[in-house]
């Protein structure tokens, strides 16, 4: 599951990367805004992505613990079980 | 439709709010000297004009006086000092002294206007809740708390929903901030006043407006609604309330042809 999960999360994340290299480096600990440097306000376009994605429903207050790749990919597996 | 409830209606922790009440009665007891110095600095430093003040402010009052719900004040945003105009539009200085709560607590962008110490004592006193828009998401929502606490609180707050100064120079729909939403679904029956204020020659976004410049400014009240919950619910909101400024902005200009 943690490699398609990661993988998904990756996939939905691409279109909003302005920074390229750290996408091709990406692994757990990537931070989505400072790395990736992914625009915050687009950051609930990925989630709702993820979402849509998953099947799942996230809170507001869960995106609030969203920092990393590693983090999404927590918060997904979470609401999968 | 209705509005569900948001994740982030907990209220504050006490220290929180102890905090936001101090901040409060130091601005209420300074306010007859930042307001009128702000006046001071708009009309005969920045040479400002706002050419329907009256009209603007006698809609904004029957607004006010239509309903006791807490109002959010939302605009639109091109310069750094649309909170002082629009705070100066929506009522004369002397009246906001006497009814203290009306007089909108700001959200400013802390880079911009707490970088340093004596930002941070003016920001202070003149009812602000600095935030650092981009900055980690606990933080953000730390500062989206307190707005919704003072709002419950029947205080009013001035917010740019488009999250930053339009660099359009339009409002921008799809920029709209999902934490403004969020706000608006943890306060039950917010209503929400929509501004729209432009300089006649404010063609983009910049640090402050043109010297002399003469405003138009316009108001309108909406509520919205929506059946969404979680992220999706918030950002129907916040749409809800960009749209209406985005049709503010096109009467604007329908009328200016």
């Amino acid at each position: 599951m943690g490699t398609e999960v990661f993988e998904k999360v990756v996939k939905i994340l691409t279109p909003y990367v302005k920074n390229q290299a750290a996408l091709d480096n990406v692994s757990a600990s990537t931070h989505i805004l400072d790395d990736l440097k992914v625009n915050s306000a687009r950051l609930v376009d990925v989630v709702l992505e993820f979402e849509d994605a998953f099947d799942i429903e996230i809170a507001d207050d869960d995106v609030d613990s969203v920092e990393t790749v590693g983090n999404a990919i927590e918060l997904i597996e979470s609401k999968l079980e | 439709m209705q509005r569900t409830p948001g994740e982030a209606s907990a209220d504050l922790e006490l220290p929180a709010r102890a905090y936001l009440v101090v901040q409060r009665e130091i601005s209420r007891l300074l306010s007859p000297f930042s307001l009128m110095l702000i006046w001071i600095a708009l009309r005969f430093i920045g040479g400002y004009r706002i050419d329907n003040l009256a009209e603007v402010r006698r809609a904004a009052r029957e607004i006010r006086a239509r309903g006791s719900a807490p109002l959010l004040v939302c605009a639109n945003h091109l310069t750094m000092v649309d909170s002082f105009l629009i705070t100066w539009a929506l009522g004369n200085p002397l009246w906001f002294i006497v009814h203290f709560s009306a007089l909108p607590w700001n959200v400013p962008e802390r880079l911009n206007f707490a970088a340093n110490s004596w930002q941070k004592a003016a920001v202070y006193v003149l009812k602000c809740v600095p935030i650092h828009r981009g900055g980690r998401r606990r933080d953000v929502a730390g500062v989206l708390s307190r707005v919704a606490h003072l709002l419950r609180k029947h205080e009013s707050v001035l917010i740019f929903p488009e999250g930053g100064r339009s660099r359009s120079g339009r409002v921008e729909v799809e920029n709209a901030a999902t934490g403004v939403g969020r706000v608006i679904r943890s306060v039950p029956d917010c209503r929400v006043l929509c501004v729209y204020l432009r300089g006649a020659h404010q063609s983009a976004f910049s640090a402050v407006p043109e010297r002399g410049d003469r405003f138009y400014a316009a108001v309108s009240e909406i509520e919205p609604k929506t059946d969404a919950a979680g992220l999706r619910g918030s950002r129907e909101l916040v749409r809800q309330v960009v749209r209406r400024l985005s049709e503010m902005e096109t009467e604007y200009f329908d009328g200016r042809e």
